[in-house]
């Protein structure tokens, strides 16, 4: 399985897809236009990246996501801003005293999960903003170990959610009741199936037939895996500005890898080079992987 | 009245003396110092070892090899409200060695052993990556050769180690041997405040 870079989509400057100083997320609709958020705004491009709408943010946002009924969520330091698809501002989620920076967000069924980098952990509300529970802090560092200070998550068709526990070079597989089901990864320099530096994957995204994407820092690059943990695929890390870290990643229907070139203000996309038909073909079940 | 001098005469020219004396002794001493106003220090964005974007590259040794001192004046500092206490650390790990049974690397990137990794809180034993750990550096030991501040450098790790003149060490030269050395100008006389 091989990748290619396909095209580019926003990058640093003043037009009216580009940001200034900093991009930080993307997301996708199910109509596979992309969200982009940087600076203090979001930005909807379409298929062939070009600008749909912008608008500002309350503050800087760390990730955008949008719901099945094309709602779209903003991720900031101690809240969550929600616009319609227009841009204007439904509601803002607050917690206070609980909720810290929020770093990805992701719908499980009718509840709303934020990854709390503040505090190491993944925060389930129910539809009205009431708190449930909490995922990922029943261990013995007390919540997910990331010395990046940026955690990420996705759910699978199933509400299975894959954390990106960085610090202990592992793609980690949670209930909503935040319960671990396995993990898988470990670190290793050599290899490039291992996981280097002080702390990777740091983002992680899934495809409609399961495979596990992810992305790393130093070497910057991005990688596809089965659900089991074997890597199919390796990208960059010619692919990408050596000098970026926490790089979102995002996955469309056609199994296009939309990456966060956080250097240089971009998103990266890549396609199969084997088709489309290669990228969206099941995995294996996402059963694999080291049980605790 | 006849010329003796009296002895008002006599204490006021000792007076007088000892004024003079004084006044000559302080500019002297202020003109010693302005000649060698400041100290060394290190301008981090400059350093090599702790400039962004330099990577791949190996560790500059100049400060530890350099110094006149036996054990250089410069030393590696961690600061801890910066460090992200990783359980594979690249600053004490040398990330590159073979792994062990546990999954850590075998071998420590410090040739002097100087860092000190403590695990923090109660420890998970069968799980070495399920801990919080504490690097110390132990400045009796570390000779400021900079590894570790390459290895912490971000986006690696987190920048948290950096490397710092030890004023209390330093002998203050006024060329000094590693300022000279320094291939990036890092190294430099800091003007009084």
């Amino acid at each position: 399985m091989r990748y290619r870079q396909f095209s580019t989509r926003a990058g640093r400057g003043v037009h009216g897809d580009q940001f200034k100083d900093a991009v930080r997320g993307v997301g996708l609709d199910r109509s596979d236009r992309l969200y982009v958020v940087g600076d203090s705004e979001a930005a909807v491009l379409d298929g062939d990246g070009r600008l749909l709408r912008r608008w500002p943010t309350g503050g800087p946002g760390y990730c955008i996501a949008v719901d099945i009924n094309g709602n779209v969520y903003v991720g900031e330091t101690c809240r969550i801003e929600v616009f319609d698809g227009m841009g204007r501002l439904l509601r803002t989620h607050r917690d206070a005293g609980r909720l810290g920076t929020v770093t990805a967000i992701g719908f499980a069924g009718e509840d709303l999960l934020a990854a709390d980098a503040t505090h190491r952990c993944i925060r389930r509300y129910d539809r009205d903003g009431r708190f449930v529970n909490n995922i990922g802090d029943r261990n013995n560092t007390k919540g997910f170990l990331i010395p990046n200070g940026h955690l990420d998550f996705c759910l699978d068709a199933n509400g299975i959610i894959y954390a990106a526990n960085a610090g202990k070079y592992r793609i980690e597989r949670y209930t909503s009741a935040g319960e671990l089901l396995s993990h898988f990864g470990r670190f290793g320099t050599r290899n490039p199936e291992d996981f280097p530096g002080c702390c990777n994957p740091t983002n992680v995204a899934l495809t409609a037939a399961g495979r596990v994407v992810v992305t790393e820092k130093a070497p910057a690059r991005a990688k596809v895996y089965d659900a089991a943990g074997t890597m199919l695929c390796l990208i960059g890390p010619d692919a990408f500005d050596q000098s970026c870290r926490n790089m979102d990643v995002a996955v469309d229907s056609r199994g296009r890898i939309y990456v966060v070139d956080t250097a240089r203000l971009l998103v990266r996309v890549f396609e199969s080079q084997d088709g489309p038909a290669a990228a969206t073909s099941a995995s294996s079940p996402a059963s694999g992987g080291v049980r605790p | 009245m006849n010329g003796e001098p009296t002895r008002r005469d006599v204490l006021g020219h000792a007076a007088r003396g000892a004024g003079l004396l004084a006044v000559g002794g302080t500019a002297a001493w202020l003109s010693l110092r302005a000649g060698k106003a400041g100290a060394w220090t290190i301008d981090w964005t400059k350093c090599v070892n702790s400039r962004l974007g330099a990577t791949g590259v190996p560790a500059c040794e100049k400060c530890a090899s350099t110094c006149v001192l036996p054990l250089s004046a410069v030393r590696a500092v961690n600061d801890h409200s910066r460090c992200g206490r990783c359980c594979i650390c690249p600053a004490y790990f040398d990330v590159t060695s073979d792994l062990g049974p546990d999954g850590l690397p075998t071998q420590k990137l410090c040739p002097r052993d100087a860092i000190r990794r403590t695990p923090i809180g109660e420890v998970d034993p069968s799980d070495p990556l399920n801990n919080f750990y504490e690097y110390l550096i132990d400045e009796v030991k570390c000779n400021g050769c900079g590894r570790c501040v390459m290895g912490c450098k971000e986006p690696a790790g987190l920048g948290s180690i950096r490397l710092e003149v030890r004023y209390n060490l330093c002998l203050d030269c006024n060329r000094c041997s590693i300022a000279q050395a320094c291939p990036d100008d890092a190294y430099l006389r800091k003007p009084a405040t």
